[in-house]
């Protein structure tokens, strides 16, 4: 490209148009970040499905795994911020989307294991306990401890919150796709037993990330055979 | 007609490099050469004169060791590129 060729009006208006979308084309997600979740996620949930439903133990926690895979993910962002040559003005926001709604997990998890406990001391400080009734009266009735009820609902409906705005945002179909069947899945799971949700989780965790993640990487890797 | 349209904007390779910037928050110099397909002195030639004018801000670093050069454009630069279009979409109705 030379500096002083004479542009016609059209030549700067194609050139202006050819140069915005190289800058919108100029680069994909590497997928792994979706891959690694959508993973990692959806093996879990299922696999605490079947715990559920056919009564055997791993012998460890399969969330312990989700919660590592927060190491591998620390240094994949590193090595994309360091690869990435031009930066567009949504990723900023987008990653602040996602770094929430790490936060977000969290703090759900934070309430899931901390207000059962609590809830347990205000009663007992109250001088009542919960108990379980059966309203046939076959078994006698049994004290019971606080719980959340069906919280994997909740951690449904999270997914789907980043998922759909980095689906609309980047106009990417297969993430607006995901996060639509998930809000499907979330309203699901209002109706169906708690086992029942982890199967939707996993569901969730394969058209939100695992799908998406495959998409991304795929193009991701035709544009880097393109360049080379 | 061409001569109303601002000048530091009606040069090919300067043209290019405010297209592309005007829709990233940043990009570093070797991103842009191998979009305009420029050459390395060339760009850094007009690199400075949009910098001169006010319309890109250019930041020089060091990453991992190596000098890192980075630019945006600046709020002025984004109104003289719309003032560029503006200009331009009323020559061609004119030119109908």
């Amino acid at each position: 490209m030379t500096e002083n060729k004479h542009l016609s009006e059209q030549e700067s208006l194609r050139l202006i148009t050819t140069m915005i979308e190289k800058a919108r084309g100029s680069y994909h997600d590497t997928g792994i970040g979706a891959l690694l979740w959508g993973s990692v996620v959806s093996v879990a949930s299922i696999l605490t499905y079947l715990q559920q439903v056919y009564h055997f133990r791993i012998g460890f926690d399969i969330w312990l795994v989700v919660l590592l895979a927060i190491i591998p993910q620390i240094v994949i962002s590193i090595r994309e911020k360091k690869q990435v040559k031009a930066r567009k003005y949504e990723d900023d926001a987008l990653n602040a989307v996602w770094l929430i709604f790490g936060i977000s997990i969290f703090a759900l998890n934070a309430y899931q294991q901390i207000v059962p406990g609590q809830t347990r001391t205000i009663i007992h400080a109250e001088g009542w306990e919960m108990m379980k009734h059966y309203t046939d009266g076959s078994k006698p009735d049994e004290i019971l401890l606080p719980f959340a009820p069906s919280i994997y609902s909740f951690y449904i409906m999270l997914y789907a919150f980043p998922t759909l705005v980095t689906g609309i945002v980047k106009k990417f179909k297969p993430m607006i796709v995901g996060g639509v069947l998930t809000y499907g899945c979330f309203i699901l799971s209002l109706y169906t037993r708690a086992e029942y949700d982890w199967l939707l989780g996993g569901f969730a965790a394969i058209v939100c990330w695992l799908i998406p993640g495959i998409i991304l990487r795929r193009k991701y890797l035709l544009q880097k055979q393109a360049n080379v | 007609m061409f001569k109303e349209l601002d000048p530091i904007l009606h040069s090919q390779l300067r043209l290019a490099v405010v297209s592309l910037l005007i829709g990233l928050k940043e990009a570093e110099f070797t991103f842009i050469r191998e979009k305009t397909n420029a050459t390395a002195g060339n760009l850094s030639v007009q690199l400075q004169k949009l910098k001169d004018a006010g319309y890109i801000e250019v930041i020089k670093q060091f990453k991992d060791n190596y000098p890192q050069t980075t630019c945006r454009i600046t709020p002025q630069g984004i109104a003289a590129f719309e003032a560029y279009v503006n200009d331009l979409q009323s020559y061609l109705q004119t030119g109908k």
